[in-house]
């Protein structure tokens, strides 16, 4: 067993010397007969943040969930960590753990108190013990700004709040990848703050983060790469001054112009 | 000065003499029903009390006022008619005296019959409901099962069971069944067709509950690494069984009238027994007024229990139908 952990300890170091840590490899999606994605290839280091940008319908809601396998592709391939995680025989539920998603619905449980939130995983999938689970989860919840909160269910939260927990509920599961799904545009300018001050602490930390947003500052302050995405492809990709500044292509001047102003 | 709207909302003092009023019912009436019950089978068994099946109360006092206000209601003149219609209502009581203790029997065998077959109904009702919504190709199989014990009579689907299914053979050798609170072969039958019937509209109520469960919190389930029966076991069903009190409660009240058909295939519940002494004493008004009281209270004492559980068990913060839905956009198509 813990042999076994060294080999895969050295196959991840090795890996990590060569590899992304998400590689994805022109990947062909379609719903019906609307082609969502034509050949998409984009490959993020770790410790870095790929910022997401698009215009509606554009597919980067679906992308982020083709990455944990909440969507099927039809083609190509996504490799995390050098492991070609969209094979039909990989473990869906462990690659899930690897990969946190935080919502722009925000999706917290209901019926659990932010405590519970951030346990069920660590209890269920992680095996943890009752009050390990718990004081994991008090930790990840004071990382929030939450531990006033801990007790509080959803419908008590503001949607600031609420959002943190989302961040607490998938950073317990000790991710190698953070996906975020436009975690701010369901909040009002004040709430969103504090989830982006939780988003730049994290990047900060050396997560590797894949991010849908629009937030003009994050992207600026904290993205490694933007990826401008149309038409089912992968239309420019730059560091953001070049892409903010001097764009190559006249579309993706007009689509930055059209949301920043 | 009081305005108008002031005094037609009760005040203090009259909210609590209702309360009061309606406990002291809840107590006469489960009182004298569990004193019935264990009277005529434990400690009648034991040689303690009046023995069972004996009256309580005795009917006699109630009958001889009763004819001596009929015989006498032409001397009040005006007021005859008043007599006679008390003179009538005594004589109500008197009847229902005579046959509480038989009443409290079949009472025993009413509730028995509705709890049973609606907690065997809903343990079929929460996976069929779950087939139903989330079961792909099987969901076909879910819907036609439900669609076709709703679209058929209860009393149809009773007699299929007790007359064309050889069930009544197979458990006719059993000893113990038929004796005193252990009910007989037609009561097992009834329990079945019951909870075939109730586990179909359970099956219907759950899901409307189930589908105002928004999506996105199974897939936020899943992407933490829970399996999708695991999101559903952990995240979907216990906020599914809560929303669904208000519709299982009216399920729950319709079920305990309805076991009343079970008199058809010979059980002897409540509604059994008293069309029986109805037909040999032809007291029809007293006894059927009698059984109303009795389905009455044990209506209204489910509805009391379901209404403090669905206060007991609800998300704090969370109104009963709004706050659903957390963000402000739609839920996540799947
Ligand atoms: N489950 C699904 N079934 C059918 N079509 C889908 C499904 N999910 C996404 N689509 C379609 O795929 C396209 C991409 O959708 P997606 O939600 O990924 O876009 P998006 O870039 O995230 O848009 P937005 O900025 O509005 O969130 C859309 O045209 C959408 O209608
Ligand atoms: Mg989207």
């Amino acid at each position: 067993m813990t042999a076994q952990r060294t080999d895969e300890r050295d196959n991840e170091r090795r890996r990590a010397e060569h590899e992304p840590l998400l590689r994805i490899e022109n990947v062909w999606k379609s719903f019906g007969t609307e082609q969502v994605f034509r050949g998409i290839d984009l490959e993020v280091d770790r410790g870095d943040v790929e910022v997401l940008v698009g215009p509606s319908g554009s597919g980067k809601s679906t992308l982020l969930r083709c990455v944990n396998r909440l969507t099927e592709i039809d083609e190509g391939a996504i490799y995390l960590d050098g492991e070609r995680v969209t094979d039909a025989d990989a473990n869906v539920n462990e690659l899930r753990q690897q990969v946190g998603m935080v919502f722009q619905d925000i999706n917290l449980f209901a019926h659990l108190t932010a405590r519970e939130n951030v346990t069920l995983g660590l209890r269920r999938v992680r095996g943890f013990g009752k009050s390990e689970a718990r004081d994991r989860a008090d930790r990840e919840l004071a990382n929030v700004g939450l531990s006033d909160q801990v007790d509080s269910y959803p419908a008590q939260l503001s949607g600031g709040q609420k959002q943190r927990v989302g961040i607490a509920r998938a950073l317990a599961m000790d991710p190698k990848l953070m996906l975020f799904d436009e975690p701010t545009s369901a909040l009002d300018p004040e709430l969103s703050n504090s989830v982006l001050e939780v988003m730049e602490r994290l990047v900060e930390a050396g997560m590797t983060m894949l991010v849908v947003t629009h937030e003009m500052r994050f992207a600026r302050s904290a993205a490694d790469s933007i990826t401008f995405l149309e038409g089912g492809q992968v239309v420019e990709r730059g560091p953001p001054e070049r892409l903010f500044e001097r764009p190559e292509r006249e579309r993706t001047r007009e689509f930055l112009e059209s949301i920043y102003g | 000065m009081a305005s108008s709207t002031d005094a037609r909302r009760l005040t203090l003092p009259e909210i609590r003499i209702g309360r009061v009023l309606a406990v002291l019912a809840a107590v006469a009436f489960w009182g004298w029903l569990l004193t019935r019950w264990i009277n005529d089978w434990v400690l009648a068994r034991i040689g303690i009390g009046p023995g069972a099946g004996v009256h309580f109360l005795e009917a006699e006092p109630f009958e001889t006022t009763a004819e001596r206000l009929a015989a006498s209601a032409d001397a009040y003149g005006p007021f005859a008619g008043v007599v006679d219609w008390v003179g009538s209502v005594v004589g109500a009581v008197g009847v229902a005296v005579d046959i509480a203790p038989v009443l409290a029997v079949g009472a025993w065998y009413t509730i028995v019959l509705t709890v049973v077959s609606i907690v065997l109904g809903l343990l079929i009702a929460v996976p069929l409901s779950l087939v139903r919504v989330y079961g792909g190709p099987f969901r076909w199989l879910a819907l036609g099962y439900i669609e076709l014990i709703r679209g058929t009579p209860l009393l149809a689907q009773l007699f299929v069971l007790y007359f064309g299914l050889p069930f009544a053979v197979w458990l006719h050798g059993v000893e113990t069944i038929g004796q005193g609170p252990i009910p007989d072969q037609a009561f097992i039958i009834a329990v079945v067709g019951f909870t075939i019937n109730s586990s179909a509209y359970q099956a219907e109520y759950i899901r409307g509950a189930l589908e105002s469960v928004d999506r996105g919190q199974l897939t936020a389930a899943r992407s933490v690494g829970l399996s999708q029966l695991e999101g559903l076991r952990f995240v979907v069903m216990p906020q599914t069984l809560r929303y669904a009190i208000p519709a299982w409660t009216n399920e729950l009240v319709y079920l305990i009238k309805y076991s009343s058909l079970a008199a058809f295939i010979t059980v002897p519940e409540l509604y059994y027994r008293a069309s029986r002494i109805a037909s040999r004493t032809f007291e029809h008004t007293a006894i059927y007024a009698s059984i109303a009281i009795v389905y009455l209270a044990i209506v209204l004492t489910a509805t009391v229990l379901m209404s403090r559980v669905e206060r007991e068990v609800a998300i704090p913060g969370l109104g009963q139908a709004e706050g659903r839905h957390q963000g402000k956009t739609e839920g996540e198509r799947e």
